[in-house]
């Protein structure tokens, strides 16, 4: 195992390597005109365009400018992100956490939620539970993120005022927050808050982080939902089972330890696609609820053709890419003992 | 299903959330979706770093309450005159002024802000139009080498009785408003340079040509002083408190924060619930369709827009391919096909600039006669403007290229700034009347990216684009020189070359007599009436939303000028109170 990890984790530079190198190339498909535009905000700027192309050193040949971004990168110098107004680095370590945090929240109940949704709908099948919670996959893998979460937005915050607003924290905590004195051990403002003992402002966090974490919830639970049902179907029919069942064995032990265990294991897959579409940014889920994560961050880095923070998010990805990669192989082990590394 | 006390927990802890909910009384809350993307203002070229900026850093001098034409002192005592034929200006600096680190103002300050402005003078700034009243250049030292540190030094310096003493290499009537950009805040020497910002010396000074200080130390740990200073920023906001030893009247608001919320929506429900004062509200639409007429909302319409935009029409075409056969024989046109000013007044008269404002602007637009706009000084409203006449465009039509375009029609090509509605609309408009008049005439549109267009443009190979311009300082040469002088920025794009305008705009930029150079301004709209080198696109009348409770956010006190002007009220936020 050990080895088995040791070879993914070498597996990192040369997938990084790789992925620059190809977002080089389609990056270098656009003129240095259309690149210089990421620096500009409006007629005036424009009027330096050329001074800004030649400082910047666009117009120079692919090797050149490659070469003086791998060197830059492997001395662990990013570049300096025009979006976040911060070198690319310490915009990801200042954001990052932010993103950990709601992939924590978000994370365990999509899972959990959808394990034991999709457990339900496959034991209740073609009953009302069935249909209802089918009806529920359905909505929750055809409904936009952003629809879904201006919707809340507007009836849970807007109409009701039942849960609060955009961003992390109502104006009084952000004061709180912003203050000197307030201590930022993990950079993840709930935990946070906690160890500074500030439980009024670990409460407000956790409220405003509920519409983010329901919009996310509801959109990726559904598709373990979907896998789980078809899975656990299939393993409810399949010979040991039926074998199980004739030995005996009650039910729950039935469906829970043989049909359910054995149908986890794509949802092992799952999960952690899950994990890496939660870790690599939310975009649009964090860019709706103002979430000062990764996510909102690469959304607009994008939109402002911010190419050191878009070579710096995918650098991000493809490391959270190969660990979760790593640990979804060694958690199939867990799930399966069958599965060996060496 | 949920038991009815774990039901009575969850209903306290969301209804908990709505009492911490409302903005206090003496804190004002912004959601704005663009970025602050500097505080330094060295870099400071942006709206968004302005509307901060101009609030924590203080300029010489200001414009007076909402005028554009007069101007009052700020960290100046009285507002100086020039001397020695306009290149000497001698200001009189205030005293007992102190930075937020705690340093005392003084003129030693004043120079060096102006001197790094003139050492870095990066590409992004906005210092060029500094460097060009002072230095003569607009560009820094490593792209003119004629520039060397004496000579920065010399422009402005401090003498023995403390006054600041700019001194040009000729006269520039512009240069008091171009002092009153936000990007020409006083810095806080001491402070910035232990903040590992340059050292002020010759020795250094090579290090710090053409650098782009946007994400400097200074950025980060501002020190002004303004009526407000910075306590902290983080990814999602930026809080800033009132200066306790501000040298002026203390402020009524005591804290601002600054909340980024990309999404539109989510900041107009945060509006609508009185959690933001202010929000960055989109378009004229959008607040008379989502926001106006909701209740604790004013909407504070009609005022003055500081923009200005026109339909070039380029006289000297670089692009083969946009010619089509390149000949006037209806299958496309020669590279000088706009070099007829028949042919340019017919298409001046075949814009309907009602449709115009009433599709674009939602019916609150204004035709100005002039591309300036129509506060600035300079601005003359007698000057004549076109109007849609079919009958006319089609006579002038007849007239153009000896009757040669009318007989033999043309193909023209024209581009827009893909995804500008505003644009688009504007060319449909011109393409549908323009080809309504004949059979024979068609106008081809189609988007094109941005930097494309302005690199395209640039070298002269548009025929037809419809572009803007913002002010730099509230300065008709600004605007005049730009679009009109066959020196300015956008000649390239027009070809369009009027020696005797020329002449009337070189002498406004250097006449310090505000009588005179109206007078020149005036001539030179006269003349591009009638020579219509530009179609002039209706301007759009501002609007802005705030909560009720605000107060001192009102037409008589916007000036559009400010950095906040774009978004929000036009005013500094310490002439603000909520009530």
């Amino acid at each position: 195992m050990v080895n088995f990890i040791i070879r993914r984790l070498l597996q990192i530079p040369l997938v990084m390597l790789a992925l620059s190198l190809l977002l080089f190339v389609i990056i270098f498909q656009l003129t240095p005109q259309q690149r210089a535009a990421g620096y500009i905000r409006s007629e005036q700027q424009a009027a330096q365009m050329d001074t800004i192309i030649r400082q910047r050193g666009l117009d120079q040949p692919f090797p050149i400018q490659y070469g003086k971004w791998l060197a830059s990168t492997v001395q662990g110098d990013l570049g300096f992100s025009r979006t976040s107004s911060k070198p690319v680095l310490d915009t990801i370590k200042e954001r990052l956490p932010s993103t950990i945090e709601l992939s924590l929240y978000a994370g365990i109940p999509i899972v959990l939620l959808g394990i034991w949704l999709g457990t339900m709908s496959a034991l209740n099948k073609d009953r009302f539970v069935d249909q209802f919670l089918r009806v529920f996959a359905v909505l929750g893998t055809s409904l936009p993120s952003f629809v879904l979460g201006i919707l809340l937005l507007k009836f849970l915050y807007g109409s009701l005022g039942w849960l609060p607003g955009p961003g992390q924290t109502d104006v009084i905590n952000t004061f709180a927050v912003l203050d000197p004195t307030f201590r930022h051990y993990t950079g993840m403002l709930s935990i946070d808050a906690m160890l500074n003992g500030r439980w009024a402002v670990a409460g407000d966090v956790l409220r405003h982080l509920v519409m983010p974490v329901l919009t996310l919830v509801i959109i990726f639970s559904a598709n373990i939902l979907k896998v789980m049902r078809a899975q656990m179907l299939e393993t409810l029919t399949s010979d040991y089972v039926r074998t199980a069942r004739a030995k005996g064995l009650g039910h729950r032990a039935v469906n829970l330890k043989h049909a359910r265990r054995n149908a986890l294991l794509p949802i092992v897959t799952l999960t952690g696609f899950t994990a890496i579409n939660l870790l690599a940014g939310a975009i649009i889920t964090e860019t709706i609820f103002a979430y000062p994560g990764v996510g909102q961050w690469v959304g607009g880095a994008a939109q402002n053709l911010d190419i050191s923070a878009v070579m710096g998010f995918a650098l991000l990805s493809a490391i959270i890419v190969v660990v979760i990669s790593t640990l979804t192989d060694l958690f199939y082990g867990v799930v399966d003992p069958r599965v060996r590394f060496d | 299903m949920m038991k009815p006390s774990r039901v009575t927990l969850l209903t306290a802890l969301l209804l908990g959330s709505v009492a911490f909910a409302a903005s206090p009384k003496d804190t004002l809350v912004i959601q704005e979706a663009s970025d602050t993307p500097t505080l330094d203002p060295t870099a400071n070229y942006d709206t968004g770093s302005s509307n901060v900026i101009e609030n924590i850093y203080e300029t010489l001098w200001t414009y007076k309450g909402s005028s554009l034409r007069d101007m009052e002192p700020v960290l100046a005592t009285a507002m100086p005159s020039f001397t020695n034929g306009g290149k000497t200006l001698v200001v009189n600096l205030r005293k007992g002024v102190k930075f937020h680190s705690g340093n005392t103002f003084s003129c030693a300050d004043a120079e060096y802000t102006f001197e790094r402005n003139l050492v870095t003078n990066s590409a992004e700034s906005g210092n060029w139009f500094l460097a060009e009243s002072l230095l003569g250049s607009s560009a820094n030292a490593n792209d003119d080498k004629t520039l060397t540190f004496a000579k920065i030094d010399k422009a402005v310096e401090c003498n023995n009785q403390g006054q600041l003493v700019f001194t040009l290499p000729k006269a520039d009537p512009a240069f008091l408003a171009k002092l009153a950009f936000s990007g020409q805040s006083i810095l806080d020497k001491q402070w910035a340079i232990k903040q590992g910002e340059w050292d002020g010396t010759e020795k250094t000074w090579k290090d710090w040509v053409g650098k782009d200080v946007q994400g400097s130390n200074l950025s980060k740990n501002p020190s002004g002083t303004g009526a407000y200073m910075l306590v902290s920023r983080d990814a999602n906001a930026i809080l800033l408190k009132a200066f306790p030893d501000y040298w002026g009247k203390q402020p009524a608001i005591k804290n601002v924060i600054l909340q980024k919320v990309p999404e539109l929506a989510a900041r107009q429900q945060a509006f609508l619930r009185g959690d933001a004062d202010m929000i960055e509200a989109g378009s004229r639409a959008n607040i008379e369709e989502q926001l106006k007429g909701k209740p604790g909302v004013v909407v504070v319409d009609n005022l003055p827009n500081t923009s200005a935009t026109g339909i070039f029409m380029n006289e000297n075409i670089k692009n083969g391919s946009a010619l089509g056969s390149g000949k006037l024989d209806g299958n496309g046109i020669p590279a000088n096909f706009f070099s007829d000013a028949n042919l340019r007044r017919a298409f001046a008269y075949s814009f309907n600039y009602a449709q115009y404002i009433k599709d674009v602007q939602q019916g609150k637009g204004k035709q100005r006669t002039m591309l300036l706009p129509d506060t600035f000084p300079g601005y003359d409203a007698k000057v004549n403007t076109y109007s849609y006449d079919p009958a006319k465009a089609k006579a002038y039509f007849q007239k153009a290229w000896g009757g040669q375009v009318w007989k033999n029609g043309f193909v023209l090509n024209a581009n827009y700034r893909a995804g500008s509605v505003a644009a688009q609309t504007a060319m449909e408009i011109l393409k549908k009347n323009v080809e309504a008049l004949n059979p024979k005439f068609k106008v081809n549109i189609q988007q094109k990216q941005w930097s494309e267009l302005l690199n395209d443009s640039k070298s002269g190979k548009e025929p037809m684009i419809i572009i803007g311009w913002a002010p730099d300082y509230a300065d008709p040469d600004n605007f005049m020189y730009t679009f009109y002088s066959s020196n300015g920025y956008y000649y390239p794009r027009s070809n369009w070359k009027d020696a005797a305008v020329d002449k009337w705009l070189e002498q406004a930029r250097t006449t310090t007599n505000a009588a005179t150079r109206n007078k020149l301004y005036s001539q030179v709209g006269k003349r591009a009436y009638e020579q219509a080198p530009y179609l002039l696109v209706p301007a759009g009348v501002g609007l802005y939303a705030v909560r009720d409770n605000l107060v001192g956010a009102t037409a008589d006190t916007y000036n559009p000028m400010l950095g906040s002007s774009t978004l929000f009220t036009g005013t500094l936020w310490k002439d603000l109170s909520k009530k």
